[in-house]
């Protein structure tokens, strides 16, 4: 594991001179139902580089898993994207910015993409540009395996599909590059397995083929959402390493989705904690564990049983409960439960994004923070530290 | 734990217990039968205010042990002796329906999944009374007082008692499995997976509430779930099982700054841990392939295939479940034959490095601040 860790020191330094690969700007995503509005996504910026690993945390409702489907236009109607940008650093010189789109709307953010930058939230989502994202450029892999593989057709054949949608290539060279892709990902006989069906296979082989699936284009980012919860605790360490290893040796970029977050401490290089739709804070991975700042965040740690020492100690609790997505509290959406809140201040005003940069940039949405150089420096408002 | 409470007989204790479920094969069963040893030879004790922990991957028996002994299966051999009110010990396996009966009250479950376990059509007061209806505990008005009572103990406010359970959310919903468990005054709750379902606030919640109902009530815990750090929060001592067998049985300390099978160093290494600090201490013990399915069984100890540290006994001998030398009073026990040579490295000895006990002190340290 040792290389792993060298690697996540020296990154953050190479990540700054580059520019970011995937810039989410304030997304949101809400579902019209007949009995009300649902803001799944509210406002939800997130940042990922090239070669990083971003994880993506918080409960159930919080609206992780709708912001990695909204970045690749898959919310399923009545969910729909009404405000915000993706953009998606294809490359300047991608056939995709020269190709013809049948759709207007394609066209339209094709001739505003700058520096090879796209925003895919501009995108038709039935259009052909997308599609030509999916799969190839940004490729993503579900929990359930079983649910989203196909259990009429072979592994092989899936895979063989899906090179062929994308690429230019005969059905036997196809083949060979699926036979391939399985043999990286680990899944003994290879040339066996390509034609066995999924329910052949065990939950963390599974899991492998479905890797194997969105890892054959070679995309520049994989999106992970919850892939080894439903799996034992030893399945889950291979995973993990497994996708650890893949990502070095692509040099491809992970955006990782769990609630866990011994997940979290094991594989990211920057988290972004969720909590109702907003991202409370993002930062680097070591800030995170050692230094939060956000009140939510510091609940969520404690509140976490830990292996070692401490283990015997009383729980923290985060009092109540996520509140019911048909009434979301107004200004932050986290002052119902907060220790800290400040009654006139915290339950009227939707925090504003604070930015400082020391080593990975951070970002807190809080009110306890008067200003960015108050992030900076830890201090919170006077009324509270009182 | 107290400490006589060591010296007194077990509450229930399980000899030799297995449990062989028989399965059709093939296309609606035309290809014959085959049996799938899903528990083998179990000895367990469980004493009087412990908590127990069971631990292992799906597939290890963990949940059929638990129902076991609940008598929901009939184990097809062993005993389960329970040491009654008046000190009587009573073997629960060899009982029928009627004669259980007035175990059912004594020995609860609470349920993994809430909304699945909790009818949709029936009230709070309905389910959570059903239990002494059935036993013909209580009825009327004081059925309903000790509804709002129980519904109190676990935090929820007794007027929510016509209520049905889509009213409520996952954390509150375990509530009132728990509520339901506890309303006959058990002496022994099994939890199945009872926070595995639930998110990280709700389920310290969870923990915190049944640690305090252990306290108030006296309770006994048979604690299932595959989560180590929930495990060694919660427990008074574990067992490790694999493959329908328990592996290796100790205090919860012992068992993770010591292990003394390959198979729990495995589990415990491949545990993520909440500090990207350890990543580089960490060192993991790679488990070949995977879990063998239960129905064909490798020779010898049941381990080896996956076993770093196999040697050519392993693989024709089984070993036995057996006591590890230099341990304290509490017995530590291990199902392997290098139990007492092998150096298996827990979980203490990486997190008290020196570079990350500073790390711990400066957290702390701020937590203090705080």
């Amino acid at each position: 594991m040792n290389h792993m860790s060298d690697t996540a020191t020296t990154q953050p330094a190479a990540a700054r001179s580059q520019p970011p690969l995937l810039e989410v700007r304030g997304l949101r995503t809400r579902f019209e139902l007949p009995e009300g509005v649902v803001h799944a996504v509210d406002g939800v910026d997130l940042t990922v580089y090239p070669g990083q690993t971003l994880c993506v945390v918080g409960e159930s409702g919080c609206g992780k898993s709708v912001t990695a489907r909204s970045i690749l236009q898959l919310v399923d109607p009545p969910g729909r994207i009404t405000a915000g940008t993706v953009n998606f650093h294809v490359g300047p010189d991608h056939p995709l910015l020269t190709a013809r789109h049948p759709s207007r709307r394609d066209q339209a953010a094709v001739r505003s993409a700058r520096d090879g930058v796209l925003d895919l939230a501009a995108l038709d989502p039935k259009g052909t540009a997308i599609r030509a994202i999916r799969g190839k450029e940004i490729a993503m892999i579900f929990q359930e395996p079983m649910v989203s593989l196909s259990p009429v057709h072979t592994i092989g054949h899936q895979i063989v599909e899906h090179i062929r949608t994308h690429e230019d290539v005969s059905k036997k060279e196809a083949r060979d590059r699926a036979i391939e892709a399985l043999r990286q990902v680990g899944i003994p006989q290879p040339e066996r397995r390509v034609d066995s069906y999924t329910f052949h296979l065990s939950g963390g082989m599974r899991q492998r083929a479905m890797i194997a699936l969105a890892l054959a284009c070679r995309p520049k980012l994989l999106i992970a959402d919850e892939p080894t919860t439903a799996l034992d605790v030893t399945t889950q360490a291979q995973i993990l390493d497994l996708l650890q290893e893949l990502r070095e040796q692509y040099g491809m970029a992970m955006l990782f989705i769990t609630h866990d977050l011994g997940v979290v401490a094991e594989i990211a290089d920057a988290v972004a904690v969720m909590y109702l739709g907003l991202v409370v804070e993002e930062c680097g991975v070591d800030e995170l564990f050692h230094d939060p700042r956000h009140p939510y965040t510091k609940a969520l740690l404690e509140s976490v049983p830990v292996v070692g020492p401490r283990a015997k100690r009383r729980l923290a609790t985060i009092t109540g409960m996520v509140p019911h997505p048909y009434d979301r509290p107004t200004g932050c959406p986290f002052h119902t439960r907060c220790r800290d809140t400040m009654p006139g201040t915290c339950d009227t005003t939707v925090p504003p994004v604070l930015t400082t940069t020391e080593g990975r940039q951070r970002t807190v949405r809080c009110l306890l923070y008067e200003s960015a150089e108050a992030l900076h420096r830890g201090t919170v408002r006077e009324e509270v530290s009182r | 734990m107290s400490e006589q409470a060591v010296d007194t007989e077990p509450l229930l204790a399980v000899r030799n217990l297995s449990m062989r479920f028989t399965v059709g094969r093939g296309f609606l069963g035309i290809a014959g039968r085959m049996t799938v040893d899903a528990v083998t030879g179990v000895d367990l004790d469980v004493r009087e205010g412990e908590t127990l922990g069971l631990v292992g991957e799906s597939g290890c028996g963990k949940t059929t042990l638990g129902r076991c002994i609940l008598r929901a299966y009939r184990p097809t051999a062993g005993e389960l002796r329970y040491r009654r009110d008046d000190g009587t010990v009573v073997d629960l396996a060899q009982l029928n329906r009627a004669q259980l009966r007035p175990y059912r009250r004594q020995i609860r479950t609470v349920f993994q999944d809430p909304n699945s376990s909790l009818n949709p059509r029936m009230t709070l007061l309905q389910i959570v009374g059903e239990p002494l209806l059935a036993n013909d505990l209580a009825r009327g008005d004081e059925l309903r007082d000790r509804v709002a009572e129980a519904l109190r103990m676990v935090g929820l406010r007794p007027e929510y008692m016509h209520r049905y359970p889509h009213a409520f959310s996952g954390g509150e919903r375990q509530r009132i499995g728990i509520a339901r468990a506890l309303i006959t005054n058990p002496r022994l709750v099994i939890a199945d997976e009872a926070v595995s379902a639930l998110d990280v606030s709700i389920r310290s919640q969870i923990l915190n509430l049944l640690e305090d109902l252990q306290e108030q009530l006296g309770l006994t815990y048979i604690f299932v779930s595959h989560d180590l750090a929930v495990i060694q929060h919660l427990c008074d001592r574990v067992a490790v099982m694999y493959l329908g067998r328990i592996v290796e049985q100790a205090p919860t300390e012992e068992l993770f700054s010591r292990p003394r099978h390959p198979y729990t160093e495995a589990l415990l290494s491949a545990l993520p841990l909440p500090d990207p600090r350890l990543r580089s201490l960490k060192k993991r013990i790679p488990l070949r392939g995977e879990v063998p399915d239960p129905a064909n069984q490798p020779a010898g100890c049941t381990f080896h295939p996956r076993c770093p540290y196999t040697r050519e006994r392993c693989d024709t001998d089984e070993p036995a479940l057996l006591p590890v030398t230099d341990t304290g009073h509490v017995p530590h026990l291990s199902r392997c034959h290098y139990a007492d040579t092998l150096e298996l490295e827990g979980v203490a000895a990486r997190t008290l490095e020196p570079t990350s006990l500073r790390n711990a002190e400066k957290t702390s340290g701020a937590e203090e601040v705080r």
